[in-house]
Formats: C-alpha cells, structure tokens, sequence
C-alpha cells in the first residue's frame, strides 16, 4: 500500500521557469512489474537467500528525517508504514545578464541593464568606482539611483530587480548612466533576498567598466568572462555562488568615436552569467510493508517518493539485529546492479506525470528489515539524519517486545498505544541499554561490534547530555559561573577544534619594533626576554616575519622556504619558538600573503619572476597590477603597490601558500599567524589556509582609514568597523582582526578629550569589540603605527590610558612590545588583574560613564575602571571595591 | 537479555548481564574490592528525565558466569571520576537539579565513566548544633549513584566555599563570633570565614567542644549512616585538611577562592596561632622571632620581587630568623594534616574503602627560588629544601591516597612541582590521583595535558566537574572526545573496530546470529 503524501508548498518545481534538477541523466531502465493491488500499479518481487554479506557505509549528503507515521487502520494486510521527511538541495540554472547600452533615441544617454531569469526578489547592491583600476566603492551621483533603491552603507546602494512583466520570473533593474559622467567603472553583487544568499563573480564583485581605455581593457574583460572556476567555491558553505559561463561572452563592441568629449568613449558591454540558486527542498517518502497475499513467506515493501528526477534505492537487508548490510543472491529484480556484493540499486519507476518514484519489493520473511539510502545523482544521495533508513519488517505474529528489540528509533503505526511523546524515547533508552548489553557480550568475536553500535550508544548519550544541559542552564539555584554567552554568532565556529582564537583568554604581546632587525640577532635577544614576558602574563608572542626579505624588516619577502632574515637565522628561529614554548608562550608567525617581491626580470623586463622554493611567474601575480604585468585573475582586494600582489585565485598558488603554512607550523614550531595586509585579497581564501594550517591563533591585519568629516573624526565609525568584520566574516571567524576602529577612536578620545566617543549610540564599545569581542585583537601601536616610522602615533602620555582600556576590556589585548618595558609595572598589574579576574575575549562590558572628560566601565561585574580626568568611583554596595591599579588619568578597582 | 513492555508506560528490562564495559578507564568487570553480586537483584527506580511520567523499572543482575577473558595491560587503566556540582545539595538539605544529576549520571556511565565525586558540606549535615546530623540528602545522591552503577568518591568538607554560599554551620559561626580568633586572621586582622585556624583543633572552642572531637564525631556518623554503601558504591573518602578542602593554609585573600593565582600573605595573626610562635620562639631562645609573621613579606597582590622576605638574592626567608618561622609555620600544618588523617583512618580504617586528601599545586612563582606561593600556603619548599617529603611521608603513615589538582596546567612550572610531588610520592610509596583545575573550554592542550598526566601513572582522575558548563556544547563534545580518545589508546588490538565497512567473516556472523537466537530464547 502506498501513500503519497505531497508537499506542494515546499516543492517549487512548476513555479521554476528553466528548472533542472542536477541529477545525472541515468539509462532508462525500469522495473518490470506485476499487478499487485489495485492502488499501485504494479511490484517487482524476488526472493531474498539466505547468505549474507557484509555492507558499507555510505556517506551521502543529504539528510532526511523520520516523520511520524500516519495511521492506516483500513488496512488489514498491512505491517507497518512509515513516511520519512526528505531534505535535499535543489540546484536551478539560471542567467544573469548585464548590458550596458546607448539609450534609444538620445546619443549621450546610456542604460546599464541588469536582469536575473531566476525565481527570487533580487537585490542589486552596486557602487560605482571612479578610477579605473581600483576596486573601490562608491555612493554613484544622485541621479543615477533608480527609484526604489536604498542605501545601505555609505558606499553602496541596494537597488531592487523589478519583474518585466506581471507574473515573469525575468527581473531587472536599469541604471542610467550620462554619457559624461566620470565613473570608470559600476560593481555590483546579487542577494537574493528570500534567502538572504549573496551571488558573487568568483568571490569577488561583479564589474562593468564603463570605458575600455586601450586593448588591455578590453582583454581583460574577456579574460574575466572565460576564465572561471566553480569548483572553488564548493568549500564555501554557507554562501552558494556559483558561476559558470553559458555561452561564450560576445566580444565588447567598441562604439564609434563619436563622442566628442574629451573622455574616452562608454563602451557597450553584454555579458551573462550563469548562475545556480540551490535552494533547500523538502519531499517525503513513504515506505509501507504489508503482507503478499499471494503466498504467506513473502512480505511486500512499498516505496514511494515524490522526489522527481531519477531515484536510485541503494539497498540491503539485514537479517539480525546488527543491521549490517547484506545482499542477497541473484536473481534480481530487474533494474538492479550489484555493487561490488555489498549493496543493490534499483532505479525506481516513475510515477505519471514525472511527479515522484515508486518500487515495491518482495521480501521473505527470514529478512528482518530493509536498509537503505537514495542516489539521486552521482553527487547526491540521501541519507535519514546522517544513518541509514531502516525499515523493520516484522512477522505479524510477533508481539510488542519483539518489535521494541528490533527496530530501535522506529514507531510502527501499530503501535498505538505507546504514548507518541514518550514512545520513540523510551525504545531508545531500551535499546542503548540492549546495544549496549549486546556491544558486551558480544565477547567473542569483537569484530562484530560495528560502528553502527557505538553510535546508538553516542547517540543516546548525546541525547542525556542535551537533556542534562538544558536543566542545569534553566536551574535558577545554580550560581551561575561569571561568563558571558552574548557573543552568539561564534559559538558554531567555536565548536571547531581549531577556531584561530585561542582559548579566550589570550594576551599578545608584538615582540619587535621597526628597528629590531638592526642588531642581526634578534631572536636570540628577545628569547632572553621570554621568561620576563611569561612572567608578565603573556600567552602569545608575535614574532617578526621570518622569511628572506627585499626590505631588512622582513615586509617584502622573496624566498618563502628560506627562513634566514635579519632577525636571525632558522635554527635560532626555531630556539626562540622553543624557548618560548617551554614558558608556555604560543608563538605567531608574522606571515605576508599578499604580495612577494619578484627575484628576476622576465624577458621583457619586468620584475616578476620568482625565486627560490615556489618558482611561481607572472601567473601568480594579478592582473590588475600595472606595474608587474601579471598574467592571473584580477584581485580579491585591494593592491599593495611596491611589490607584485599574489593572485590567489589560482589554485597552484594556494596549494603553495597552504603547504608552506603548514610546514611552518610544523618545521618551525608557529602555533599560529599575524596575517599582513589581508585587505589585500579575499577573507575567504584566508579561510581556506587557516583551514588547512588550523592555528591556536590568528589575526589579521585589515587597516584602512576611518571616517572623517573637515578633519574631524565622525561619532559614527560603524562603517568602519563593518568592513573589518566582513573580512572576518569572509574568514567564516577562522581569524580574529585588529581592532583598528577602537585604536582610531582612542585617538580621538585622548587627543581632543572627548570621552563620549567610547560609547556608541547603543552604549556599547565604539571598536570591533562592540560588535564581535572574540575575534577583536585591540591594540594601541605597533611597528607601523608606532615605532621609528609613527605613522600614525598613538597620542604621546597617554598610552597607559590606552592600556587601561584594552587591558580590562573583551577582545583580545595586544601590547606593543616598546611599551612592555616602558610602562612594564603598570601594565604588569593590568595583567595581572585581566588574569586574576578571568576578564576573557567576551567578557560584558557595561557602560557607566561616557562624558567629556571621564569614562568609566564595569566588566563582568569584577573589575570597574575609569579613564580620563573627570571623576568616577564606583559605587558603595554590596560590591566592595578596591583599587587594583592607577595612574595618569586612569584607575582601575576589583571587586573583592 | 529479556526485555518486556508490562504496559504502555512501564518497560521492564532484564539485563542478564549487567557487566559494562568501561570505555577505556578502568579493566572489564567490576573492579572494586568486595561482593561480586552488587544491586543483585535490587530494582531501582530512575524517572527517565524529559519523559512524562514514564518510569522504567531496570532491574540490573550481576552476571553469573565465569569471569571472561581478562586482558593482560601492563598498568591498570585509571579509572575517570566526575566532580558532581557542589551545590548538588542545598543548604536546605535538598537535592538541587536532581532531573539534570540523573540525566547526566547515565550518559557518564554510558561514556565509560567509573564514577563520580559528592562534594560534602558540613553546614549541610549539622546545620544547627554538633549534636545532630541530616544526610538524608547526600543519601539520596548515594543512591542515585549507586542506580546508575557508578561508583562513588566522597569529599568530606569540613570548611566553607564560596561558590556555592556555604559556610561554616551556623553554630560554628556563632563560636567565631564570640570568639573571632578560632579563624585564621591575616596580617591586616582579616578573618578567614570559613577556615578554623589549625591551633584551636584540640582547644574546646565549639561550644565546649576540641573541633578534633567534632570532626571524628561527624566521620563517625558518616561511616554509620552510609555502611551499605562502603566498598560496592563508595569506594574512596577525601577529608579536607584545611583550606578549599586542600592541605594548605587560606594564604589567598578572605573574600576570594582557589582561583587566586598570586604569592597571597602568611595566616599566623589570631590570637591562638600567635601564642604557638611566641612559645616555639622561646623554646628556640629568640622570643623577638615570636612576635608576628614575617614584616617584610609582600601583600596579596604584590610582586614577590619586590619583598625583602621573598625576592631570590638576600631575601629573609633564606636567614635563620626565615628558617626557624617557615619551619614552624609549615609543621603547624603537618600537625593538623597528621591529627585529622589520624581519626580518619581510625574511623574508616576498617572500611573497604580507599582514604584520599588533596593536596594543592602551587605551581604560581615555583620558579623562585623561595617558592613564595608555596610558602605562605604552608609547604617549605625551596630550592634546596624539599617540602614535600614530609607531607608524603605523613600520607604513607596513614595509608592515604594523595589527589593533586591542577593536572590540565599547562607551562613549566606545574610540570616541575608536579613532577616533585610524585617523586616523593613514589618514595613512600603514596598513590596518586588527579583532578583537574578548571573546566577546559577551548583548545586541545589542556586535554592532552591531562592525558599525558593521567598516561603518567595515576590511580584515578576526577574531572571537575558537572553543571550546565560542563554539558554545554562548547564543553561536552570536547570532554567526550578525551574520552573516547583515552579509550582509543589504552583498548586491545582485538577491541578496535573493524574498519569502515571491512568485511566481516561468514563465520562470525553466522555465530554473532546464533548468540542472538539463544538471547531471544
């Protein structure tokens, strides 16, 4: 007996106008049935032997879970029915394309249209850059907005895709563009808003430049159509882009020059893109066993799907409560290929109308269930929630306790009078305990203890663990330990073994300034300082980049794989790394990925071949860069300019970077990475390396300028900070960032003594510790900002202020390592209080004070502190506070 | 196995054979001392937590075939103990989260765990007067416990805890009122609340009563109260010694706990303490050496550097006057350890149990030669004097079992002091256990510390301890993991799983068929 249950709702398949499951075309082969009943049209049948086999474990990727079964009382003849939830992802094909072309009827009017055929309220989010060659973002002329639009930060606008015409999936959006307007160029992205999904070109944006200014232009906007490569972005999980290119892109058709301006000419652009929408869908399936009423050895199982496209069973039975696949001899139901002897596939037969799938299978009674999963393509299969499905087939003389030690997990519709809630859960308990009872006596042959048994086990304790949690969190009696769970958006990445930021608790010390590498051994003088800096209440030193390098400070390296530079050679490298470990301080290497300084001349004369290790060429340098010439994909970010930018859209030069990271981890000891100019490519390839190095620690270095209006600071530096969070968001939170937003607004604050800056308009921290504490590396100087070079000096006397705030404030407190011997007692007892009160990267901060001349904060209720000149004391209550620290215009109290 | 539904709420389950393999820490079988027929035939009752009013009777029966297969390992495999919360009963002597304890108590036992630590107070047992004592409570946990066959160690505390709020009994704090000087008392007249200073234990101080006579008599009723549990569900006592539960003075500041990670000050200033110096000065004819504690040792907070008594080159501990007082100072604790170790194993003696105390890691500035940390918790440990030695020798002489926290301590310092302990341990022969400091959150190196720890040759290893932290998911997956990996190195070849769908051999699986066939018989 079958039923099909229908989810129209969800399975949007007749709404898609160019739909296309990805599901590989199979030989149309179908089993050959037999009326059987009258409400199925037909079953194939076949006897199963007795001899089994054993089964393999199958890792497929959808997942599926079982729904409760509905109740089929009319049927006399039937065992057991049960329907299953299926969740797969549906794939649509779908075009974007772009054209830019003169507008009708006016000569020195241009329409750039945008259009998507996909299903979807598109968003274009775009900006328009007025250099050529930069990637920059900007708010376009007023003009040019369509109606409807929005502007969501101050360098973008989203503007919505409008249906052509009432009840098309086509939409678009036209942007009108004066024949004389000086942009260079229009970026853009799609978000689909439904979905919240974001469609990039590559991980990068979308770009339409206006003018071609010579061949090279035009090349490159060729180059950029052809060259794709989806498979990149099968890491990236959360965001599904993908691009492919349809058809081949028509060439750019160069206008006449008709255009008597003195700028170069708009030039008329068409391109499409393909792209994919993959959209989670839901079917279900129902799998009934009834008894044959032919001969009374035989049971019938049922199948039935509304999953379109081809369906594949892979199936086994199992014949004893180990649930191991196994295959029966031949012969087979027609349709059927045998897997190696370990599992069948059987294609199912389609139902009229391509709305589903159907099989039905004769089993003999010695078979004591049907085990299974669905191949929809050779990249999809389904799975029920990470298992197998498991269907038991009962004889119908079996009573309640039978069925309770055979089918663990299952509700068997007969089974009405267990109490639904509680049902499911008691068998599982039973069956941990039988599992586990079996999992022992199984004395003999060990061999037969599977997997699949200790899961149940795992699975069960899992289950108590949940339950344990959720009581013990909601127990008011409990005094709940000081911690801070506000910082939600990490606690998936936290689950990671290696989330790159530390154990929370992390204080960094940068060890070197601009001029360490003058005395040619640097290692080995900051190794005698290890002890002191343990002592101090460092858990991580940054050491200085390590590699052969153009530059004596180690900014522009060359030879990757040779680790002798200024600071000293490889050997005393790896003596610092252990000396420093043996105090118990984790070591980041300072690693730049961003540019390489080339070793010889190509034949031309430019500067871009490279030496040593990774021999790379002009491949591995981006194109985008006038300078050297590179023949790579353009790039990710923004471009370094005094040495080549590496292309880290080519595989070979990630699979480089990936493999030397790792042998730093391994040959030099590193525990982790300070990552150099990382606006200078995209997050997400920073991701894949930290992946593939999994450091204790990272952090990046994404610096860019604040806003400022006549000189003077904004209030307001979300903007700011959103960009730096992007680039961690890009990093999927593998690496933490500086916080340069609060270093900038201190500036301000202490300069101007303007104390209210330190508040935001939520009364929260102004910095990217406002906003993600855990992965904000605050810091008040380093070898750029300060040191011989002070380009951007910290105001002067006030750096313990500085301190005062990083130091008993969340994120992760970096001090430069000039100031550990400047200021080495005052910030010995920050330290040493951030320790005593377990102050960590999400503590809470809350705001008690942020006026023109004080501001003053409490921190997990433990630690108050005040900066400025005006006056704060914490108050008398039931806290008794006393001073832990003070100085010039700072004062620090504990809660004792 | 049988398992039967008697009704659509009740499963009754038979387990023929109720012997549970742990998961990597301890040897099959039950490896406690005494009857091979525990819960025989005893039907607990759990309420399985989350479900509405459904009960399941298991009735748990030993097996009683011949023992199998035992597997030849050359060390005993620790056996893993989880810390239950320390408000596990309330001051009011209820169970607090019961649902949660049980919830978690099974999951343990299914994870392989050997049991679990109860925290006891003694504010909880004799609330109101020495002469009374309520474990109903702790009963109740007992036997929760011994439901979910895990064994259990029993932390007998005879000092207060800040986290949760449980003091001293409220008569004992009437004592200290009227009497402050019964608690230790710093140098600036601070008063430790929940710490009775060591010189009053043979003084009648408590409502006429030696707190030594209060002590034994609270064992003693212990020992009477739990008797069917010695041996089958406890299986090991930790006394406190002093201050946290540890063999230490309070040297941390009143208000905070063990968490203090600085040098802290010497506890010598109440009036009982003071009047012992001033006799030990005298016998050692240099009455002005009895006037107080060293004036130039350093405050809570301060650096240890920056104190004439501590810093490393000429400080005073290493003159005659710092001998004689660190000396003094350190046998006022021996002497208290010896006198409370001394009626505990005359009262638990006889038990089949396992008598344990802890003692701390003070690994906190170990690299001064001073030791300052150490010295104002009491253990005079310099550089050239070895202050462990004897500690150890007064655990051997009561046969007690030393449990040293602080095994997930990364860095050189605990490695060393750690190191220390255990030699002088294995001088005297003293068994080791280990706990932990602090939950371990983030990161791989404080588990693999503690399984290098735990590798390292100790008896059993608490891990401190359940709550809501302790089963979030940022904790359990990684506690699991340590399990599950501890188990992985210390199984038998033939416990491996087979690989990922290996075939199995027709044979076994025809045999594995036949085992099942007779089970359902």
């Amino acid at each position: 007996m079958s039923i099909v249950r229908w989810k129209p709702l969800i399975h949007q398949l007749p709404l898609v106008r160019n739909p296309s499951l990805s599901l590989r075309e199979q030989p149309k082969r179908y089993i050959r049935c037999c009326p059987k009943n009258p409400s199925l049209s037909s079953s194939a049948g076949f006897v199963l032997g007795s001899k089994p086999d054993s089964g393999r474990n199958l890792r497929p990727i959808v997942e599926a879970k079982a729904a409760q079964s509905p109740p089929l009382s009319q049927e006399t003849d039937l065992i057991s029915s049960e329907q299953f939830t299926v969740n797969r992802i549906k794939k649509t094909y779908g075009k974007v394309s772009v054209k830019l072309e003169r507008r009708c009827g006016y000569e020195a009017r241009w329409m750039l249209e945008v259009s998507c055929d996909l299903v979807g309220k598109w968003i274009l989010h775009w900006g328009v850059s007025y250099c050529d060659n930069q990637a920059e973002w900007d708010q376009p002329p007023p003009e040019m907005i369509p109606p409807g639009s929005t502007v969501i930060k101050d360098y973008a606008i989203e503007s919505p895709l409008n249906a052509r015409s009432e009840g098309q999936s086509e939409s678009a959006v036209q942007i009108e563009i004066d024949g004389d307007t000086p942009i260079g160029a229009i970026n853009f992205v799609l978000k689909e808003e439904e979905t919240g999904r974001w469609y990039h070109n590559k991980g990068r944006d979308f770009r339409v430049p206006l003018r071609g200014s010579s061949e090279d232009e035009i090349t490159l906007s060729m180059k950029q159509s052809v060259s794709i490569w989806p498979e990149a972005f099968d890491q990236i999980s959360n965001m599904l882009r993908k691009h492919e290119e349809s058809d081949p892109a028509p060439a750019p058709i160069l206008e006449d020059n008709s255009d008597t301006s003195s700028k170069k000419p708009i030039i008329a652009f068409h391109e499409d893109y393909t792209v994919i929408k993959e959209e989670p869908v839901q079917n279900s399936m129902t799998v009934t066993v009834r008894k044959s009423d032919k001969s009374s050895d035989k049971n019938i199982v049922d199948v039935d799907t509304d999953i379109p496209g081809h369906v594949v069973l892979h199936w086994g039975v199992y014949m004893n409560e180990s649930k191991n696949w196994h295959v029966p001899p031949p012969p087979y139901p027609p349709a059927t290929k045998v897997l190696r002897k370990s599992a069948l596939q059987t294609l199912l037969e389609k139902k009229s109308l391509g709305l589903g799938n159907r099989g039905s299978f004769a089993l003999n009674k010695e078979v004591k269930g049907l085990v299974f999963v669905l191949k929809l393509d050779e990249y999809t299969w389904v799975n029920n929630m990470g298992k197998d499905f498991v269907v038991p087939i009962e004889n119908s003389t079996s009573g309640h306790e039978e069925k309770i030690e055979e089918k663990p997990g299952t509700v068997s519709s007969t089974d009405k009078s267990v109490d639904t809630g509680a049902a499911p859960y008691t068998e599982n308990l039973i069956s941990g305990i039988r599992n586990l009872v079996d999992d022992i006596s199984s004395h003999k042959n060990k061999a037969q203890k599977t997997n699949e048994e200790q899961d149940n086990i795992l699975h069960e304790i899992e289950k108590l663990v949940v339950e344990a949690y959720r009581i013990f969190k909601n127990s008011s009696v409990v005094e709940k330990p000081d911690k801070s769970v506000d910082d939600t958006s990490t606690t998936p990445t936290q689950l990671v073994v290696s989330s790159g930021t530390g154990n929370g608790h992390e204080i960094l010390c940068q060890g070197f300034n601009w001029e360490s590498h003058k005395s040619g051994r640097w290692y080995h003088e900051l190794g005698e300082k290890a002890k002191l800096l343990a002592e101090l209440g460092f858990s991580i030193v940054w050491l200085p980049p390590p590699t052969e390098s153009v530059s004596p400070e180690g900014y522009m390296p060359t030879d990757l794989y040779n680790l002798n530079s200024k600071y000293g050679n490889i050997e005393e490298l790896k003596d610092i790394v252990h000396k420093f470990r043996e105090v118990g301080i984790k070591v980041l290497g300072d690693v730049v990925l961003n540019h390489r300084c080339a070793t010889s001349c190509s034949e031309n004369g430019i500067w871009n071949i490279f030496g040593g290790r990774l021999n790379w060429d002009a491949r591995a340098i981006v194109a985008d860069d006038p300078h050297f010439q590179g023949k790579g994909n353009k790039s990710s970010g923004d471009n370094f300019h005094a040495a080549p930018n590496i292309d880290h859209s080519q595989e070979f030069v990630r699979t480089d970077i990936k493999e030397w990271l790792c042998y730093l981890r391994k040959e030099v000891g590193y525990d982790g990475w300070r990552l150099d100019f990382v606006r200078g490519f995209w997050g997400g390839y920073v991701k894949d390396y930290l992946e593939a190095s999994q450091p204790y620690f990272a952090v990046g270095e994404y610096w860019d300028s604040l806003s400022y209006t006549y000189g003077e600071m904004d209030y307001n530096q979300n903007a700011h900070r959103q960009r730096i969070i992007d680039w961690i968001n890009a990093t999927n939170g593998t690496a933490g960032a500086f916080d340069v937003t609060t270093k900038g607004i201190l500036h301000s604050v202490l300069e101007r003594c303007e104390y209210w800056r330190l508040s935001d308009e939520k009364a929260k921290p102004p910095g990217v510790l406002g906003w993600w504490p855990s992965r904000a590396v605050t810091f008040i100087e380093n070898h750029d900002t300060g040191s011989t070079q002070g380009h951007w000096r910290f105001p002067a006397g006030k750096e313990m202020q500085g301190y005062a705030y990083i130091l008993t404030h969340p994120g992760t407190p970096s001090v430069f390592f000039d100031h550990v011997f400047c200021f080495q007692e005052e910030i010995r007892r920050l330290i040493s209080l951030r320790l005593r009160k377990k102050i960590h990267c999400r503590s809470t901060v809350k705001i008690l004070k942020a006026e023109k001349d004080v501001y003053a904060a409490e921190i997990d209720g433990k630690v108050a502190m005040k900066i400025g000149p005006g006056f704060y004391e914490p108050e008398r209550g039931p806290k008794n506070w006393t001073v832990a620290a003070e100085g010039a215009d700072y004062k620090v109290w504990e809660a004792s | 196995m049988e398992v039967s539904l008697s009704g659509p709420k009740v499963i009754v389950a038979k387990l023929k054979d109720s012997k549970v393999k742990r998961l990597g820490f301890s040897a099959p079988g039950f490896g406690y001392s005494g009857s091979n027929f525990v819960d025989l035939g005893r039907k607990c009752r759990v309420n399985w937590v989350g479900l509405k009013a459904i009960r399941a009777q298991v009735a748990v029966e030993k097996n009683n075939a011949p023992f199998r297969k035992e597997k030849v390992q050359s060390q005993t495999p620790v056996e893993l103990l989880v810390g239950l919360p320390l408000d596990t009963v309330s001051k009011s002597n209820t169970i607090n989260h019961e649902k949660a304890i049980s919830a978690g108590l099974r999951a343990l036992k299914l994870l392989g765990a050997y049991g679990v630590e109860l925290p006891v107070f003694w504010a909880v047992v004799q609330p109101n007067s020495p002469h009374e004592f309520d474990w109903s409570a702790y009963l109740a946990v007992a036997d929760m416990a011994r439901c979910a066959g895990l064994r259990l160690r029993v932390s007998l505390n005879l000092n207060g805890c800040h986290r949760p709020n449980v003091m001293f009994p409220g008569w004992v704090l009437q004592a200290a009122e009227t009497d402050p000087d019964i608690l230790f008392k710093d140098k600036s007249g601070a008063l430790h609340k929940d710490c009775l200073s060591f010189a009053v234990d043979e003084l009648p101080v408590l409502q006429g009563r030696k707190p030594v006579d209060v002590f034994e008599s609270l064992f003693r009723s212990f020992s009477s109260t739990f008797k069917d549990y010695f041996g089958s569900t406890i299986t090991e006592i930790t006394v406190s010694l002093g201050a946290n539960g540890e063999l230490r003075y309070p040297s941390f500041p009143p208000t905070t706990d063990s968490e203090f990670t600085s040098v802290g000050e010497f506890q010598c200033y109440d009036k009982y303490t003071l009047s012992q110096l001033k006799q030990a000065a005298e016998s050692a004819g240099n009455p002005l050496w009895g006037l107080g504690g060293p004036h130039d040792a350093s405050k809570y907070d301060e650096s240890p550097n920056n104190s004439n008594f501590f810093k490393d080159h000429g400080g005073s501990w290493n003159t005659p006057y710092g001998n004689f007082f660190l000396s003094w100072y350190s046998q006022q604790l021996l002497h208290h350890g010896d006198r409370l170790l001394s009626i505990a194993s005359n009262v638990f003696g006889d038990l089949p149990v396992q008598l344990s105390a802890k003692v701390p890691l003070l690994h906190h500035w170990h690299e001064m030669s001073s030791r300052p940390a150490e010295l104002t918790a009491g253990f005079y440990n310099c550089a050239e004097r070895d202050g462990y030695d004897a500690v150890t020798e007064m655990f051997a002489k009561y046969n007690c079992m030393m449990i040293i926290p602080g095994m997930d301590e990364l860095g050189s310092n605990p490695e060393s002091l750690l190191h220390q302990i255990k030699q002088a341990c294995e001088k005297h022969g003293v068994q080791v256990s280990g706990e932990n400091s602090a939950l371990v959150k983030q990161g791989t190196d404080n588990f693999g510390k503690i399984k290098e720890n735990v590798q390292a040759g100790l008896k059993t290893f608490t891990y401190q301890r359940m709550g809501a932290d302790f089963f979030s998911p940022e904790h359990w997956p990684l506690f699991r993991e340590f399990v599950r990996g501890m188990e992985r190195s210390q199984l038998d070849a033939d416990d491996l799983p087979e690989g990922n769908g290996g075939g199995v051999s027709l044979s076994a699986d025809s045999e594995a068929g036949n085992n099942r066939e007779m089970q359902a018989a």
